[in-house]
Order: C-alpha cells, then structure tokens, then sequence
C-alpha cells in the first residue's frame, strides 16, 4: 500500500505531518473499532455511574489523540498527540473518584508527565543533531548522543507501553479504572507506546545491534516478570494488567530481535506486529468480560468472584476465546504470533551459531536461555489464564447462598454488550485457523512500515511450531496444578503470596521521588533561597560596626591621648598672684589692721588678709580687662573712640 | 517599519532622555499593554468597597505610562530614569494593604530594586566612559571600542548592570523580594507585578546584553558562564521550593522566580533560536502567571483561602476558574499543543545547538526537571480542586458566583494560552526576524 502523506501547516509552530501507510491505517482501523467497541459496552457498564459526560468527553478528545499518535508522520507530532492522550486519559483512571484511584491516578500522571519529559529531551537531541523530527530520513551515525537521545525516546514510549522498570502504573490503574477503559488503556494506549518503540527501531536503529540487545533484554524483564506478576495475582483485572505487561514484553521481545536479525528480519517483524493486533484484541475481549463480572458484582477478588459463569454460556465462551489466544494454543491467533517470535530468536541462534551475526551481549547460550525464558512466560501466560478460567467459571463459590445466586442470575449483560464482546471473541479462533488468510493478511498490510522487504510462507502448523507451543502447555499445565493448587491457595482460596516488599512503586519510586529527592534538594534550595536575607542583616551590622569605629576615631584619639599623654599634673608651686604694687600696699594695710587690731578693734578685730584680696582684685581686674579686650564692645567702643578722635580732629 | 526616534530633552549635551521606537520595545509594550488593561477590568470587582482603591487606581495609571517610557527609551541613561520610576510608582501597588508584613514587603521590594538599579548605573559609568554613544544600538556599542586592556573592566562593569537589572527579574541571589511582595499585594498587583515589571529586568537584560555590549563582546567569557550558572540554579531553585510551598500566593511567586529563570537562560546562551524561545516565553509567562495569580485573587476574593491544603474542592465552587486555572496550569507544564510548549521548544533547541560545553545540556534538562516540578505544584491543585476525593465535607461547597469583570481577564488570558499555542506562527516570524539581526 503506498503511503499518503498530508501537513497541517504552521499549527504548533511547526506543523502537524500525517502520513497514511498499511500499518498505520490498520491502527487507525483498530483504534476505532476498539473505542466503538468499548463505548457501546460502556451504555450498559457506566449506567450506573456520576460524570458520564466527563468520561464520554474525555475518552471522545483520546480517541482524536490516539488516532492522531497512529498517524503521525514526524516525532514533533506524535509528541503533541501523545502528551494529549496521556493527559485525557488519565481521567479514565480517576473515574470513580475513590481513594486508591486517586492514587493510581497520581502514579498514571507522573508516569505519563516524567515519560514525556524524557521523550522530549530526546526529541530535542534528536532535532538539534539531525535537524529533523521525521525518523524515515534519519539513520543512526553511531555516535553516543544520538544512541543517548534514542534510548530517552525509548524511556518515554516504554513508559506508556509498560517497559519493565516503568511498568508500575498497570497493575495499579488498570483495577480502578472502569472497565471498558482499562480495556482501550491496556489494548491500544499501551500500543501507542509500542509504536513510538517501532519507529525508533524500524528507522533510526534498523538492524543495529546495540540497539536490539537493549530491547530484547528490556523486553525477556518485562516478558517474564509481568507473567510472574500476574500468576501471584488474585484480583481479576489486575491479572490482567500483569498480562499486559508481560505481553507488551513478548512484543519488545520481538522487536529486539527484529533489530538483531538486522535483513532477515521477516519473522520477527512481523511476529511482533501480529502479536500486537492480537494483544490489542484480547486484552479489549477480556476487559470487557471482567466489566462483566464487576458491573454485576462490583467485586474484582477472585476469591469473592468465583464461580460467577458457571450457567453463563455466552460468557465463558467468549472469556474462553481470550484465553485460548492469549495463551498461545494451536489454532488461535496467539499462537500465530508467538510462533513467529519463537521462531525469529531460533532463526538468530543459528545465524549466531553459523557465524554469519556476531555476538554483542548474547552469545548462543544467552540466545538459548532467552528462548527458554520465552517458552516459560508463555507457560505461564497458560497458568494464570486456566487460573482465572477455573476460579470464574468451573469451581464454584466456597460461599453456596452467594453461587445460587451467582446462579440465578440470568440476565448480566445486554444484547448491546453481547454483541461487542462476540465481536473480537470471533477474531480469535478466525486469525488463528485461517493464519494464511488472517493472519497473513494483517500483516502483509503493515510490513511495509516495518520495512520487511521478503515475504516469508511459513508452516504455522509444522510439527517443530508445534513442539514449541507444546512445551508452553506443558509448562502451563504443571505450574498450574503443582504451583497454583498447591503453592497460591490455602483452604481452598486463592491467597496473594507476592511479598510486599517486592512493589517497585511504594518501596522504591515514591520515596525517592516524593521524600528523599525534594527533601535533599530543598534543603540546599532553601540555603540559596535566604542567602541575601540572611546575608543582609549580617553585613548592615559589620557595616554599621566599620562606620562606627570611623565615627568615633577623632573622638578616641582625643580621649586616648589624654588618658596617656596629656596627663593633668599639679603646678610645681603656687602661682603668685597679684603685682609689686598690690604686695606692697597690701602688706601696709594688713600691718595697720594688725595695728588696729591691738589698738582701736581689739574687741572686734578684722581679718588681716588684705594683701590676699588685693591680689584677687588685681586679678579679677586684669581677667576683666582681658575679657574686654577681647570682646566685640570693646572693640566697638574703642572704634567709636577713633571715630570721636577723627571727629575732633576734623573740627580742630 | 521605520525606527523613530525623538529627543525629550537634554540632561547634558552627551545624555539626551530619548525614545525610540523599535521592535524589541513594541514586543514589551504590547504585552504591558494588554495585561495591563485585563488586570485593570479585573480590579474594578476585586477592590469594590475599598476605600483605597482610589490611591491604587492612581499609581497604576502612572505605572503603566512609565513603563511604556521604559519599553521606548532610547538610551541607556532614559532607560535608568524610568527604571527607578518604575521602582518607586509601584510600591504602593505593594503597600496596598497597609499591614505590617505590606510595609514590610514593600521596603525589601524597594530596597532591593534600588540596590540592583545601583549596581546598573555602576556599569552605566564605565559604558559612558568608554562608549562612543549609550544610545541602544542592535549589535552593541561596547564591542568597537574592546581593547585588551579594558576588556576585564568592561565585562565586569557588563556583569555589574546585568545582575542590577535581574533583582528585577529574580535571579539568584537577588530574587528574595518576589516571595515576599507578591503574597501581600492585591491580586491584580501581583499579576501585573509578575507579568509585566519583572519583564522591566527582562527588557533591561535584554538592551544590555544586545544593544549596549553586544553578544560577541559576552560569548564565551566568564561572565557568561557566570550568568548561565546563576539563570540554570533559579530555574531549580524556583521550582523547588514552589514545590514545597503551601501558601498559594507565595508558591506562584517561586514558580515566577524559576520561569522568569527561562527566559533569561534563552538570552544569555546568546543564540537567535533561544533568544526567540526566550522572546515567546515573556509574552507567554506573561500572559499564563497573570492567569495564575487572577485565579488565585479569585479564590482569596471569594472564599478567603490563602493556603493550597484549604483548596480542595474549589473546582465545586467555581468550576470555570478552576477550568481556566487547569488550561494555563498545563500551558506552564509546557504540555502541547498549548503554548509553554512552544517556548520551551525553542529554548532547548537552542541551547544543545549553541553546544557551550556542559551547560547546553544541562540547561534542556534543568528546563524538563523544573516542568515536571511545576506539573508537581501546580496539577494537584487542579485535580484535589475538581475531585477533592472520600471523606470530603461537600457541605459548604455551594456554586459561588464570580462577578464577570473577574472572569472575563481570565478566560481571555485563557483562551489566549490556547490559541498561542496552536497558531504561533505569527510571534515566531516575528521574533525570528529580531533575533537574528540582533546576533
């Protein structure tokens, strides 16, 4: 199919670029058949629900973005479209409000917000290297920045896909969420993830080997811990989520070695395209099946839910079909798609082992385990699946009032839902027993994208295919009765044996992200933050010390000095007061006093100190005249006295 | 367009107060203008009964003309005069209140400017001396007249009026004033206060850096990286602390310090690409902050709330204000296609092209790291504000009805924040064009 390419100019600054290919219009296709789907299961599933507008609104405004992340044919688009739906869809997730959703949510959100801003940081690297956001007209240089700007693309696409370390926000979002979201969330929302994981692969990393041991490892993480995940699980719909997760990783797996294979890359790709139409269509099935279940029970525990289909034929087909697919059994699509992904990292061993690919990180030993890995998650995709099956539909409740009633119950769903949900249930068995017709035929239309130039006829049913498929089953089988019976039941109910301590989320993430990180940055931010408050204060006072110091410096030398140098000391002798003239006739007058004193005032005599007041008088006088002398009158009088002077001699 | 210019009058025969009428000044003058006149029609409800109102009305008048004076002057000299006018004519803005903390407020504000307007006529000084002419020239008047012998006493003069000039526009470590003026001032002060006089330091930056010293006489010396390192912290430290923040005022008040961080980063990489990143984020921030601090003016106006822990359940109240409050809140996120985005775009960009060592990626990540921050301080309030969760006592939360002049600013800004954001077209030509003459 030849691709049509379209722009809305100028939008964003940048314009928006669309592009129509086989791949993209069958995404296309699917998103829409999946939100008509889902939203015609919602009439009946949400009836009971508030803020029905807001849900239909805003899963309305995700299904534009979803459609717009398919189409678009630069990053800068898919960027904007992808920020959009990880916004709108977050209020699928808060739906009902409840306490743990607003958790979930909060995680959904941070996921969604830290993915993006990683995504973004290595669009800009991306931009600013190549000049361009349009990953068809970019090949890989091998330098590090450009390997450094995939890997933070990586970071935030497989963030949305549920990439192990960032797959947190599955198992927690998916339980709260209504349920025919969950089902666009886990079916087509985490593919937008994938395919952002795809570009990256398909054109700027095509057939590079760094490249494709980091997503095959990403992906065995993801593959096998999302199954273990989920076999641990005794919550219906967050079995599922784990499933997701694990399945999301079958398809990193895929591609991987798809990059790996580098031209011989027909097996894997289109192993891993196939495996994510058929994800995208289980996982639609099975949610709505589990909305189901809540939507008449509003119970998800397994151990509460049990034994709710027995007498629901139309159900237990329909979940019956999922399961079958999913699990990968002859004869239904995933077994289609597993195949071809078994069969690419088989194809790699033995190119590795002729010599013809060589080695990076995983030599044919590692490439073997891998496959084991791979057989084992399938294996136990079949444990967890005959789990959920057998506790809904074949045992019944350990409670018998809650059974008969469970019993009694004929009318759970209408024919509106009936339909949707036989819908991609026909899928299955169709895609999986015409795998040339279907099958074939899905993925002859997105090949292209994937750049697969060979077309490959493969005997999906040859006895080697099948042996694979066997072992799975085998596995699936033994892990059911020995582990699930045996080990994750206790009196007859299923018991949650995942240790805590184990939850990446509440023992790793949030305290680092939420306590360790601000608090340690705070603090240094704080200390920045009052420098110049703090810093203020202290140099006004040293300022204020300095001007005092300088202040008084006159002031203390003058009392320094006369501390120290100008000491006050006592004359050496009395100063002697008073002239000749005042001795002499003081002397006189004191010797007629005394005189007289004898004499006239003997009976009252007087002081004989007149020499002393002399003196003082002659003093006060010369201190008077002095005073005069020096002051304004003085001078004043004696110009007034010139004048007169002047005056009469003028007159003379 | 033709640059006009016109001479006031003369201080001396070499320092005319002249205008000038160029593109880098229309740019500031329509975005005052515009914020100006939303915050003013917000004001007519937020002060209704105030007997003071007279006094605010007044001083807002004169703001506005003296910044439209500023975003004009011709010259560095006209440019200082209007600065500290500027300074001066919006205290009472500040002191509105008339509190203790108000007064207080208003004189570290004062006090603060003043000491930064110093630090730019200290600079002013040695650009008089060694110059040709202050007058504003794209390209730089120091530049010609760089001999090795003055190089370092040019720079440092250049980093003296740099640094005067961003106590205005909060940077580290001069933003102090900010936190403490913006949560006692009226609403419509502290909007106009964000949105437009800190632009003041912006536009002063601005005029230094590219039409006084000119970028070559800058690039690649240690005043940039001095510049650089401070811009990169604030934007950290900003988001940091608005993060841990629980006063409502006061934590948009650190998200101002950390954006307006954005915008000087973009001017001091010295790239026309982030210059126009830096150009889009003024009239962008300018028009988002105002937003912000509108709506938090409503919900004080309203109900009385200062703090963040007392906002859930606001969006029950008044679900428009919240919906406007969520639409900016995200344009500051930068979540596309609304119009944080688009600056951000360009400030990156430019920042890993113009490739200075350490700091061109530094900066890109700093600039996400502060976004996921303002996603952190500014969406919980959104979302507690529209789903408050169990256990909330919906009793008191009647629909309360927010008068239209208060509404109107706010959903125009709103509006604005969207359409910007799809259609940026025109601002981009524009400021592509400037920048680029101006490198």
């Amino acid at each position: 199919m030849t691709a049509i390419t379209f722009g809305v100019n100028s939008i964003c600054g940048f314009g928006l670029q669309f592009q129509l290919d086989g791949f993209r219009v069958l995404y296309f296709g699917i998103a829409t058949f999946m939100w008509a789907c889902s939203m015609l299961f919602s009439t009946e599933y949400m009836a009971h629900y508030g803020n029905k507008l807001r849900y239909y609104l805003f899963s309305a405004v995700t299904y534009l973005a979803t459609v717009g992340v398919f189409l678009s044919a630069d990053l800068f688009t898919t960027f904007i479209f992808f920020e959009i739906m990880s916004m709108t869809s977050y209020v699928w997730v808060i739906q009902d409000e409840r306490k743990e959703s607003m958790r979930a949510g909060d995680t959904y959100l941070a996921i969604a917000v830290i993915g993006g801003l990683v995504m973004l940081m290595g669009i800009f690297m991306l931009y600013v290297l190549t000049g361009t956001t349009d990953l068809t007209k970019v090949g890989f240089d091998g330098s590090a920045v450009q390997f450094i700007a995939g890997v933070l693309m990586l970071f935030g696409f497989a963030a949305k896909a549920g990439g192990f370390p960032l797959h947190i926000w599955l198992p927690k979002a998916h339980p709260v969420a209504p349920a025919p979201a969950s089902a666009l969330l886990s079916g087509i929302l985490t593919k937008a993830g994938v395919f952002g994981i795809l570009l990256l692969s398909c054109y700027m990393f095509y057939g590079n080997d760094r490249w494709g041991t980091l997503i095959l490892t990403i992906g065995t993480i993801t593959m096998f811990a999302g199954a273990l995940l989920a076999l641990f699980s005794v919550d219906l719909k967050r079995t599922l989520a784990c499933s997701s997760v694990s399945q999301i990783g079958f398809i990193l797996t895929g591609i991987g070695v798809y990059d790996l294979l580098g031209v011989h890359n027909v097996l894997a790709g289109r192993g891993s395209l196939m495996h994510m139409v058929n994800h995208s269509m289980i996982k639609l099935l099975l949610f709505m099946a589990a909305g189901v279940v809540y939507m008449n029970l509003h119970e998800l525990d397994l151990n509460r839910i049990r034994g709710f289909g027995r007498k629901k034929v139309l159900l237990k087909i329909q979940f019956l079909m999922g399961a079958l697919g999913i699990g990968g059994i002859p004869l239904w699509n995933g077994y289609v798609s597993k195949t071809l992904i078994h069969e690419s990292i088989v194809e790699y061993r033995e190119l590795l082992e002729e010599g013809e690919a060589s080695p990076l990180l995983y030599g044919t030993g590692m490439i073997s385990l891998i496959e084991w890995i791979f057989i084992i998650s399938g294996g136990i995709t079949v444990a967890y699946m005959t789990k959920l099956f057998i506790a809904l539909f074949v045992e019944q409740n350990t409670d018998a009032a809650r059974q008969k009633a469970f019993d009694d119950k004929k009318k759970y769903m209408n024919p509106v839902s009936a339909v949707v949900l036989t819908l991609p249930a026909i899928f299955m068995p169709l895609a999986g027993m015409l795998p040339h017709v279907v099958a074939d035929g899905i993925m002859d239309l997105g090949q292209d994208f994937l750049r697969i130039e060979e077309a490959e006829k493969i005997a999906y049913f040859s006895v080697t295919n099948l042996t694979g498929a066997l072992y799975s089953i085998l596995i699936g089988a033994f892990l059911y009765v020995f582990v699930v019976r045996k080990c994750l039941m206790k009196d007859g109910e299923y018991v949650n044996r995942w240790p805590k301590y184990l939850d990446l989320e509440d023992y790793f993430y949030r305290p680092l992200l939420l306590t360790i990180l601000p608090a340690i940055c705070t603090f240094f931010c704080r200390i920045a933050d009052k420098a110049v408050d703090f810093l203020v204060p202290v140099l006004l006072s040293i300022g204020v010390f300095i001007c005092r110091i300088a202040d008084r410096f006159v002031d203390g030398i003058v009392v320094g000095l006369k501390r120290t140098v100008f000491r006050e000391e006592k004359l050496p002798q009395e100063r002697i007061e008073g002239s000749a003239l005042t001795h002499w006739l003081g002397g006189w007058a004191d010797r007629t006093i005394h005189a007289l004193n004898e004499t006239v005032w003997e009976y009252r005599p007087r002081k004989e100190n007149a020499e002393h007041r002399m003196a003082m008088l002659h003093t006060r006088i010369s201190e008077n005249n002095a005073i005069i002398a020096r002051s304004l009158s003085f001078a004043l009088s004696l110009a007034g006295v010139g004048l007169i002077l002047i005056l009469l001699y003028m007159l003379i | 367009m033709s640059e006009q210019a016109f001479v006031l009058f003369h201080l001396t025969q070499k320092l005319p107060i002249m205008f000038c009428f160029d593109r880098m000044g229309l740019i500031f003058a329509a975005i005052t203008a515009l914020i100006w006149v939303l915050c003013g029609l917000y004001s007519f409800a937020y002060f209704k009964g105030d007997k003071k109102a007279k006094r605010y009305a007044i001083f807002y008048v004169i703001t506005l003309i003296v910044i439209l004076c500023l975003d004009f002057a011709g010259n560095l000299i006209t440019f200082y005069l209007f600065y500290e006018l500027m300074t001066l004519l919006s205290v009472p803005l500040v002191f509105h209140n008339e509190t203790k903390e108000a007064l207080m407020a208003a004189l570290k504000y004062l006090f603060y400017s003043l000491c930064g307007a110093y630090m730019a006529l200290f600079g002013l000084y040695f650009v008089y001396r060694n110059a040709e002419t202050i007058r504003f020239t794209p390209g730089g008047v120091l530049a010609m007249s760089v001999t090795p012998e003055n190089q370092t006493i040019l720079l440092i003069s250049v980093l003296s009026m740099i640094l005067g000039f961003s106590v205005k526009a909060g940077m580290l470590p001069m933003h102090a004033w900010l936190t403490s003026a913006h949560p006692v001032a009226p609403a419509p002060a502290s909007a106009f206060l964000s949105g437009i006089i800190v632009k003041g330091g912006v536009l002063g930056i601005i005029r230094t850096v590219f039409y006084i010293a000119g970028p070559d006489l800058i690039r690649d010396t240690f005043v940039q990286y001095i510049l650089l390192t401070l811009s990169i912290a604030t934007v950290f430290l900003g988001s940091m602390l608005a993060y841990r923040e629980k006063q409502f005022k006061r934590r948009l008040a650190y998200s101002t310090v950390s954006q307006v961080s954005y915008i000087l980063f973009g001017i001091f990489l010295l790239n026309p690409v982030s210059l126009t990143g830096s150009l889009l984020h003024v009239i962008f921030h300018a028009v988002i902050k105002s937003a912000l601090f509108l709506c938090a003016g409503i919900v004080i106006h309203e109900t009385g709330k200062e703090y963040v822990n007392d906002l859930p359940g606001i969006g029950k109240q008044m679900p428009g204000m919240l919906w406007c409050f969520a639409i900016v809140s995200m344009g500051l996120v930068g979540i596309p296609p609304l119009s944080g985005f688009i600056s951000k775009w360009y400030l990156c960009v430019g920042s890993l092209e113009e490739g200075i060592s350490v700091y061109s990626y530094l900066g890109p990540v700093m600039l996400l790291v502060s976004a996921l921050l303002t996603a952190g301080y500014l969406l919980p309030i959104v979302i507690k504000g529209f789903i408050p969760g169990e256990g909330f006592d919906d009793s008191g939360a009647k629909r309360i009805h927010v008068s239209l002049w208060m509404m109107v600013p706010v959903l125009i800004l709103a509006g604005l924040t969207i359409v910007l954001g799809i259609a940026p077209g025109m601002l981009t030509g524009v400021f592509k064009t400037l920048a680029d003459t101006l490198m």
